[in-house]
């Protein structure tokens, strides 16, 4: 028997008994649909996570900070300082040497400091960066302009710098702005930065900024802060905390490196941690998080596995039943010239379909169920845009259906080879 | 020979059958007529001893070689029709043409040939359920015939019908055995259907009792 007819006298066995075959199929449907739904519940997640955290800017930005183990290892050694790497301008301009490197910036910040506008008070935070290479860094305005290198006293604010405030002179409850930032553009604004004296006096220092520009978010602290010259932070710094600072000898903090892309995050990384540094980028914690989904999806489509291996059995069921009522019509194919393979292909071929069929239908059930729960999810978080909970992959879809065949290929193995051998005169006889 | 305690129920039959030969097999029931026949055509293989048809030697051959055999040498007709309920007329007697893997436009047109024969071209698209007993057994006959096969095993063709059923059946068999040199074992209990025959065998407990030529 050739393929073509294989596949014609199998299909039509399936409709021969119509009523279970929707069944089986019906039990592989849900098996496959729970799992491509489960699985793509999980695939949504992650994408909708990576989608958040893999803004333009952020992946391609670096952030250095000098080596925790080795200022340990310092301190237990006795401070030997030469053995120590320190994130000075030096290392700074090591590291604008490195391949694929746009800008290095230091990173000064100040904490404490206030603004005051329409006698309400902003608890503000300063993050300097070094203005000189500005233009090359991933920061964006969305409104207003960037600094340009010697505007030392123009900022940029970030996208939340000036949410909440305090009422003067009440230390109450934070309260949400009634600021519009647009209005600030092109305003000075008065920064008021304390300090208590060696006589415990407090003193006040009046800055004034003005600004520049409203950043675009990046999803880090850059959109709490209000982003200043470094020059100026460590100046109100040394100011505030009345001690000179020694970049050459103790380093900054923290300095950020723009690369051009994110294909060379990766050797980018490791040339700045081969100086011993320590790097931290949203790629790293990208891919951490890729593993913690593919333990989600792995978890969740085993969930539909288990559905999936209830239509299995159905399918056993199914066939071993069609085998008990077709005994008789199997003799007599048999007497009539079915080969052994020829019974055993028609029975595996038909628990295929099964599997297929259900596949398929599964599939567009579960796209459907997808949009459904992707509209519904929108409906109840709200927001603008669609929201992806549940996200099918076109490897999922393929994955789904090849499954799905082959669960019921094997599935009808078994049934197959009992069908196959049975006696033709045993079967012919009976009824 | 069947079963787990080997009853042994054919016990000795020595026979030749020549092409093209009408062979009756008759006896008592329980004579083993029915078992010898299965043993021909390879659904039961014996215990001991040897059939041969032309040079194939049955009692040798594996489950599948005898598939195979069937399908180009031996066509079967049952007492009780053995058709597939489900499939028409044209489908039953197509069948055995597709597990032979014959191309489906000739498949239809040797199968409208072989109920032709039969004459029931007219009925090629009813179920078994909606034709009559003679009328199933015609079309089980076609679906022997469709293979052009040399040899058709027969156990009690007519055994479910009227006597002028019975006799025009044995009569479309007498033609084709003259008209195509088909080989013919026919199982039965009716002397009547013994005249068309060239050789009557009779049997009695699993023995030939005796062979008479006519
Ligand atoms: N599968 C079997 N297992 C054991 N014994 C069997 C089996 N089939 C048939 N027999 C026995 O073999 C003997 C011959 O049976 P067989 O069917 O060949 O008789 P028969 O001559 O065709 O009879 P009838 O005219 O009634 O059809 C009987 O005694 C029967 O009980
Ligand atoms: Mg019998």
């Amino acid at each position: 028997m050739n393929k073509q007819e294989l596949l014609r006298l199998s299909w039509e066995n399936l409709w021969r008994m119509k009523f279970r075959t929707i069944l089986t199929i019906i039990g592989v449907v849900i098996g496959t649909s729970s799992i491509i739904v489960m699985v793509s519940i999980g695939n949504g997640a992650q994408k909708s996570i990576t989608d958040e955290l893999s803004g333009v800017g952020s992946v391609t930005t670096l952030q250095v900070y000098q080596d925790l183990s080795s200022m340990g290892m310092s301190a237990v050694s006795g401070g030997k300082q030469k053995d120590k790497v320190i994130l000075n301008d030096d290392a700074i301009k090591d590291m604008k040497k490195i391949d694929g490197v746009v800008a290095v910036t230091p990173v000064v910040s100040l904490n404490g400091g206030e603004i005051e506008l329409n006698r309400d008070q902003y608890g503000v935070s300063l993050m300097g960066i070094d203005y000189g290479v500005l233009k090359d860094m991933r920061y964006e305005t969305t409104s207003g302009k960037k600094p340009g290198a010697n505007d030392d006293n123009s900022v940029i604010l970030g996208k939340e710098a000036l949410t909440s405030f305090t009422l003067t002179g009440i230390s109450a409850q934070p309260e949400a702005s009634t600021i519009n930032m647009e209005d600030l553009i092109g305003q000075n604004v008065n920064l008021i930065v304390k300090r208590t004296n060696a006589a415990g006096e407090e003193e006040i220092r009046s800055q004034k900024l003005k600004v520049a520009g409203i950043l675009e978010s990046t999803g880090g602290n850059e959109d709490y802060s209000i982003i200043a010259d470094y020059q100026l932070v460590t100046e109100l710094n040394e100011w505030q905390t009345g001690v000179k600072s020694n970049v050459k000898k103790n380093g900054y903090a923290e300095a950020l490196a723009t690369v051009e892309d994110s294909s060379v995050v990766n050797s980018v990384t490791s040339e700045i941690e081969a100086m011993k540094f320590t790097v931290f980028s949203m790629q790293q914690i990208l891919d951490s998080m890729g593993s913690v989904f593919q333990m989600l999806q792995i978890l969740l489509g085993g969930i539909g596995g288990v559905a999936l291996l209830v239509a299995c059995i159905g399918i056993v069921n199914t066939m071993t039943m069609s085998i008990y009522e077709r005994t008789k019509e199997i003799g007599i194919m048999k007497v009539i010239g079915a080969s052994i393979s020829d019974i055993r292909n028609m029975f595996i071929t038909e628990s295929t379909m099964i599997g297929l069929i259900g596949g398929i239908v599964g599939i567009i059930i579960s796209i459907a169920l997808s949009l459904l729960i992707n509209l519904i999810a929108g409906f109840f978080i709200g927001g603008e845009g669609s929201v992806t909970i549940s996200y099918i992959t076109p490897g999922l879809v393929i994955f789904a259906l090849v499954f799905s065949a082959l669960v019921g290929m094997l599935s009808g193995v078994r049934p197959a080879i009992k069908a196959a051998n049975l006696s033709s005169l045993d079967a012919i006889r009976s009824e | 020979m069947l079963g787990k305690e080997d009853i042994h129920i054919l016990k000795g039959i020595n026979l030749d059958i020549e092409q093209g030969e009408m062979v009756a097999l008759l006896g008592p029931s329980g004579s083993g007529k029915s078992t010898f026949l299965n043993v021909l055509g390879g659904l039961v293989p014996p215990t001991s001893g040897e059939i041969k048809i032309r040079d194939y030697l049955i009692s040798e051959m594996t489950e599948n070689e005898l598939c195979l055999f069937r399908r180009e040498h031996l066509g079967f007709i049952f007492q009780s029709y053995n058709l597939i309920s489900t499939m028409t007329a044209m489908e039953n007697v197509a069948l055995a043409l597709t597990f032979a893997g014959v191309k489906k436009e000739i498949r239809r047109e040797r199968a409208k040939e072989a109920l032709e024969v039969v004459g029931l071209v007219d009925r090629m698209g009813h179920k078994p359920s909606e034709l009559s007993g003679g009328q199933q057994q015609r079309v089980s006959i076609a679906r022997a015939l469709v293979n052009h096969p040399e040899i058709i095993l027969a156990d009690e063709p007519t055994g479910n019908l009227d006597s002028k059923t019975s006799a025009d059946i044995m009569e479309m068999i007498t033609r084709l055995n003259r008209e195509e040199n088909q080989t013919f074992v026919i199982v039965t209990h009716d002397p009547d259907t013994t005249k068309y025959c060239t050789k009557v065998i009779h049997m009695q407990d699993g023995l030939i009792e005796r062979s008479v030529n006519q």
